[in-house]
């Protein structure tokens, strides 16, 4: 990201020169600042799943009851897909399992990052998490981490990204709802390219050089088979489950072959640890 | 209002309202099972190498299908804001990736 070096810049005075408040209030600052392209990408989303939903029959009410609840855009999707009247409860509560099970895995690597918060709080933090949130929440932290702070998960800054992710999907998808017919085919006019879109920028941010990023690779190449080949939601956790598997089998290789990036990564780890 | 209000003026469903409590539930579950798991054992080394592999491979897999689609114009729009993502900070990209694909859109239809 560009303004990479005036948030080192920024981290830095934090440590030296400012107290905790001013410091959160920064933090606070800059979660919201993050959180508006992300916003801008959600509003067309939201607009769009309020007006299917209420095709299919969903009141003003419910709509925003079930965005606001739930809080996770694919598995609404996929539930208003699949939405009859009445609606097929076990059938939709599996979709919903299938498509959020990444969360699993989310809430895997979020863990060691939260540890220092009390369970209440980590239960409200988590509630919160959606793929954005977490992933720029990962990549705040690991900011903070190589600047030395101790505690690099920052609370206020993920839960003002939140908020405003949050506000927008609930306020848009009920609009959307109220709008419905009104809203014509959006995804012609191209906003549905904000999604990947938003999720490139989130890897570029996480992209450390090829030979980490091979088992994107495989996760990428199944789950698009997964997706052409397999009807339903499955192709999300094919793909990342064999992602895993394979850095899990490259991490043996590795192990093996290269003793000293093992120490370097022992090194690293202790460096976390403190 | 209250909730039987709701309820009465059609503005809830009684089975709508159990579906969607139910799938917050299923949603909530996802969202704190994996910490709840790690938050109690310790990792090893390659434990963590290999969740930190993780965040990449899920958000690889959600947008799969894009690279997939079988219009030209979504391919081509996606290989600029590809692009774009290399270079750009986040709102460039968004902007760049929304204009790519309705003008390609346009041009290709």
């Amino acid at each position: 990201m560009s303004s990479d070096a005036m948030h080192a810049q920024t981290i830095d005075s934090e440590t030296s020169s400012f107290d905790a408040s001013s410091r959160e209030s920064k933090d606070v600052r800059r979660g919201l600042m993050d959180a508006l392209p992300v916003m801008i990408g959600f509003i067309p989303f939201a607009l769009v799943l309020g007006a299917q939903a209420s095709q299919k029959g969903l009141s003003i009410v419910e709509v925003p009851l079930m965005t606001g609840l739930n809080f996770a855009g694919g598995s609404e999707f996929a539930a208003i897909g699949l939405w009859t009247s009445p609606p097929h409860l076990a059938l939709i509560l599996a979709i919903t399992f299938l498509v959020n099970s990444r969360h699993l895995l989310m809430g895997a690597t979020l863990a060691p990052l939260l540890r220092h918060l009390p369970k209440r709080k980590a239960f409200a933090t988590l509630f919160f998490m959606c793929d954005e949130s977490w992933a720029m929440g990962l990549s705040h932290a690991r900011k903070r981490a190589e600047a030395g702070h101790m505690i690099p998960f920052s609370l206020p800054y993920y839960l003002s990204l939140s908020a405003g992710l949050y506000l927008t999907w609930v306020v848009f998808t009920a609009l959307g709802a109220w709008l419905g017919p009104m809203i014509g085919d959006i995804e012609s006019l191209g906003f549905d390219m904000a999604f990947p879109a938003v999720f490139l920028v989130l890897l570029r941010g996480m992209w450390k050089g090829f030979r980490q990023a091979r088992p994107w690779l495989v996760s990428l190449v199944v789950a698009a088979l997964t997706y052409l080949l397999v009807p339903g939601g499955w192709y999300v956790a094919a793909g990342a489950l064999s992602g895993i598997v394979a850095a899990y089998l490259w991490v043996e290789e590795k192990t093996v072959e290269e003793k000293p990036v093992q120490e370097k990564q022992m090194e690293e780890k202790q460096v976390k640890e403190k | 209002m209250t909730e039987t209000d709701l309820i009465e003026t059609n503005l809830i469903d009684t089975t709508v309202l159990l579906t969607i409590v139910l799938m917050a539930c299923v949603t909530y579950f996802t969202r704190i099972a994996g910490y709840l798991v790690i938050r109690r054992v310790s990792l090893s080394q390659r434990a963590i190498t290999v969740l930190e592999a993780a965040p990449g491979c899920v958000l690889v897999s959600v947008i799969a299908p894009y690279f997939v689609s079988e219009h030209p114009a979504d391919l081509a729009a996606l290989v600029i804001t590809l692009l774009a993502a290399t270079r750009f900070s986040l709102l460039p990209t968004v902007i760049i990736g929304i204009a790519s694909a309705g003008v390609l859109r346009h041009l290709l239809a």
